[in-house]
């Protein structure tokens, strides 16, 4: 079976966030409202985007979508689940012992291209499979999943000149643009923007977009792909800990653990 | 060492076109050949280093065989958490080659030399670590890191020394350069030490063991050994982590420590060079340089040992 968009799948959002609660509660994780922030940008680009093979996550005939900001990575957990790369038995044992599924992106997890938990690596990797690829006269494209804190770092910068001065047009930058980093706002702790006039000015298609509006996020990419020639990027502006009001923009969540009254009050939330 | 470096660097590419170099804007000559024969298999990426090695993991994971050129004191140095991550954690086959490793830039100062990068790369899983004395030495280590499934890193150090190996070495084993049945007492160098130690084991009627493979440490080395009274370990590089370490590291694992011989370690001092100067001079602020050498090990070989 070749590769495509795995279709029947749900992706539905509401879905993939009640995973991830429940991942978090079972595991006793940390990092939810980061995963939050960019449920819809990964629902659209696994529904919509990247080409998979369920039955062969390695196929070589692949896209490749690599999560750079790795402390998101229960979002791309919750998806595997829908797509059929990942069983639910794994997401049930979230951290216990010996289980599969650590708390950041590991490279040997089916679905994860690239190990990205410290950041600042994903992006110039994935630049790397976009640069190899077109030498190479693939049609595959590259996606790449940022954090807009994580353009703090230097090795960020390197990769994006470099796609910019080859002309890497199969390369598409998602920023997911919570405005949040660990410690605070990304606007007072190193302010990044504005972000879209950054990338322009290294060789960029850029475009913004709400992060949450799935519409907007598919219209966006397909309009930024449809120009040759320039690696895209897309500012996803979204809500770190969406979906659940008393998580939304409150950063404490950021390194909250999920009780269960927690629990409780948040699926009520995201109840169909 | 650098005419033999150069051809197979381009000889690589000419081979397959997944062989692809990447260069931190550093090596102007040493990439002629290249970019005269298969200019598009070599790329300058900028003086980007960190992003370089994410380059070469990429293109690593899309079927390429990158080979990653630095200065030693910038790869793996100040690229060391991106050789761990981004190569060594998924096992892909990408070569590092650092150059001028040791005291080679004496006269840039501290910032361009490198005492600790088989330190830094020693204890990373996967990674295997060559560290050739002359031209044989290199093609060696230099067909076995860019035929292997693993990442490697090839130390570069003073290309220029007297060649230690005249025939075609068949394999990175530890291989004595000067046998000496009589003598109790043998040197162990790697890369740029073997030349002034095979001179010294001349003079003095010694053996002289020549490692161009630090990681892993052949598994017989201790044996390879055991007929010598002292083993003397000479490197350019930090006494801490470096060839000394990897051969004691082993007598902690050895079943039957009797056979040890006493390891004393030659090595660079525990300090940056202070001043300004030739090579030799370099080499002489840490007691390395060919007379006091010469009298450290003729020192060395007196100790003491037990029965």
């Amino acid at each position: 079976m070749p590769a495509r968009l795995i279709t029947g799948a749900s992706l539905d959002p509401k879905t993939l966030r009640r995973s991830v609660l429940q991942m978090a509660h079972q595991g006793q994780s940390v990092h939810v409202p980061c995963a939050f922030s960019l449920i819809e940008i990964l629902s659209v680009l696994y529904s919509k985007f990247v080409r998979l093979n369920a039955s062969d996550p390695k196929d070589p005939e692949r896209d490749l979508m690599v999560l750079s900001k790795g402390h998101g990575v229960m979002a791309a957990y919750a998806c595997f689940r829908e797509l059929g790369l990942l069983e639910q038995k794994h997401l049930d044992r979230y951290f216990s012992d010996g289980s599969l599924l650590r708390g950041l992106a590991e490279a040997d997890i089916p679905g994860l291209e690239v190990t990205a938990g410290s950041l600042g690596h994903g992006l110039p990797i994935a630049t790397g499979m976009a640069f190899g690829l077109k030498r190479k006269k693939k049609p595959q494209r590259v996606y790449c999943v940022i954090g807009d804190g994580e353009l703090n770092e230097g090795s960020m910068w390197e990769a994006i000149a470099f796609a910019g001065h080859t002309h890497l047009d199969n390369l598409t930058i998602i920023v997911d643009a919570n405005g949040f980093q660990a410690m605070g706002k990304t606007e007072s702790i190193l302010n990044m923007e504005p972000m879209s006039d950054k990338f322009a000015a290294f060789g960029f298609n850029a475009a913004e977009c709400d992060g949450h509006d799935v519409e907007a996020l598919e219209k966006s990419i397909l309009e930024l792909q449809r120009e040759t020639g320039k690696p895209q990027v897309l500012i996803a502006r979204t809500i770190k800990g969406k979906g659940v009001s008393f998580m939304e923009g409150d950063n404490m969540w950021h390194y909250t653990r999920i009780s269960e009254e927690t629990m409780n009050r948040a699926m009520k939330e995201l109840a169909d | 060492m650098r005419e033999l470096l150069s051809e197979l660097i381009a000889a690589s590419a000419e081979a397959s076109s997944d062989s692809i170099v990447l260069s931190g804007d550093h090596g102007y000559a040493l990439f002629d050949a290249i970019r005269r024969r298969t200019p598009d298999q070599f790329v300058n990426v900028g003086v980007a280093e960190q992003g370089m090695v994410g380059l070469a993991a990429g293109l690593a994971r899309v079927g390429f065989r990158p080979l990653v050129y630095g200065l030693a004191a910038f790869v793996p140095m100040r690229v060391l958490e991106q050789i761990k991550i981004d190569v060594c954690l998924s096992r892909l086959p990408v070569v590092f080659l650092g150059d001028g490793a040791g005291l080679v830039y004496s006269t840039l100062g501290a910032s361009h030399q490198c005492a600790e990068d088989l330190a830094c790369l020693r204890p990373l899983p996967h990674l295997q670590i060559f560290s050739p004395c002359d031209a044989e030495e290199l093609r060696a280590c230099y067909l076995e890191a860019t035929t292997s499934s693993l990442p490697s890193y090839i130390r570069i150090g003073k290309s220029d020394r007297p060649v230690v190996n005249n025939d075609r070495l068949r394999s990175t084993r530890p291989h004595f350069v000067i046998r000496s049945e009589r003598s109790e007492n043998c040197l162990v160098a790697a890369g740029s030490m073997l030349a002034p130690c095979v001179s010294i084991a001349k003079a003095l009627g010694i053996a002289c063991l020549s490692v161009p493979k630090i990681k892993p440490l052949d598994a017989d080395i201790l044996q390879t050994l055991s007929p010598f009274r002292r083993a003397i370990v000479v490197e350019e590089h930090s006494r801490h982590g470096g060839l000394a370490s990897a051969v004691l590291e082993r007598t902690a694992e050895e079943s039957a420590p009797s056979r040890i011989p006493l390891i004393r370690s030659v090595a660079l001092e525990d300090r940056f060079s202070e001043r300004c100067g030739s090579y030799q001079h370099a080499l002489s602020e840490h007691k390395l340089d060919d007379s006091q050498l010469l009298a450290r090990i003729s020192t060395l070989i007196q100790t003491p040992y037990l029965q």
